[in-house]
């Protein structure tokens, strides 16, 4: 699943750790995450959601995977 | 703070007092083995004990550190890490405690080496089993 994290992270002007301070995850959740190697708990999908102030669907993007 | 403060206080203090019966209990006609179990239990309890205190130590002195390390343990990614190494590790172990048994039959091993790893086997499937039921119906 693709996101839009980091580019909304740096459109604020966040470092990884402040971000991660203020959803009171690691560091390396939210690297994993802007790599797509991670994908988010509904909880923490809310969470981003709720700091960006944008809906889940604007920060992940959910493409079905080709048969 | 407090209570876990007491809880591992006591636990050093329990293992002193296991220790020092096993050195009291050294001179009495007891077996080796239950003064080896006094000592071994009550210098890990007392250690345990004294590693945890130092602990909340190191913590109450960099409220900031420690919060931190709260944040890396509870970390929903970190979680989902050591869920799933304890997993694969515990059916890696499964199986190699069945190429024991089958090892052992080779090597002639006395029979209740053999049957110690079937059963060790199955009760870790059984147990699989049962929390498979447990988890489906909580979730």
């Amino acid at each position: 699943m693709k996101n839009r994290l980091e580019e909304l992270r740096k459109a604020r002007g966040l470092r990884q750790e402040e971000l991660a301070e203020a959803l009171e995850v690691s560091r390396q959740t939210i690297g994993s995450l802007e790599n797509g190697r991670y994908n988010p708990s509904i909880l923490l999908a809310f969470k981003l959601s709720r700091y960006f102030g944008v809906p889940i669907e604007e920060i992940f993007i959910y493409e079905e995977e080709a048969t | 703070m407090k209570g876990r403060k007491t809880l591992y206080l006591a636990l050093v203090i329990l293992g002193l007092c296991l220790v020092i019966a096993a050195l009291i209990l050294r001179e009495a006609d007891i077996p080796d083995s239950a003064g080896g179990a006094l000592m071994g239990s009550g210098s890990g309890l007392a250690a345990m004990g004294l590693a945890q205190l130092l602990t909340l130590r190191a913590e109450r002195k960099d409220p900031v550190q420690a919060r931190k390390k709260e944040i890396e343990v509870h970390d929903e990614r970190n979680v989902a890490i050591r869920r799933r190494a304890k997993a694969l590790s515990g059916d890696a172990l499964q199986w190699a405690i069945l190429a024991v048994a089958w090892v052992s039959i080779g090597f002639g091993a006395p029979l209740w080496m053999t049957l110690a790893a079937v059963v060790v086997f199955v009760l870790k499937s059984m147990l699989e089993v049962c929390l498979v039921v447990r988890y489906q119906r909580e979730m």
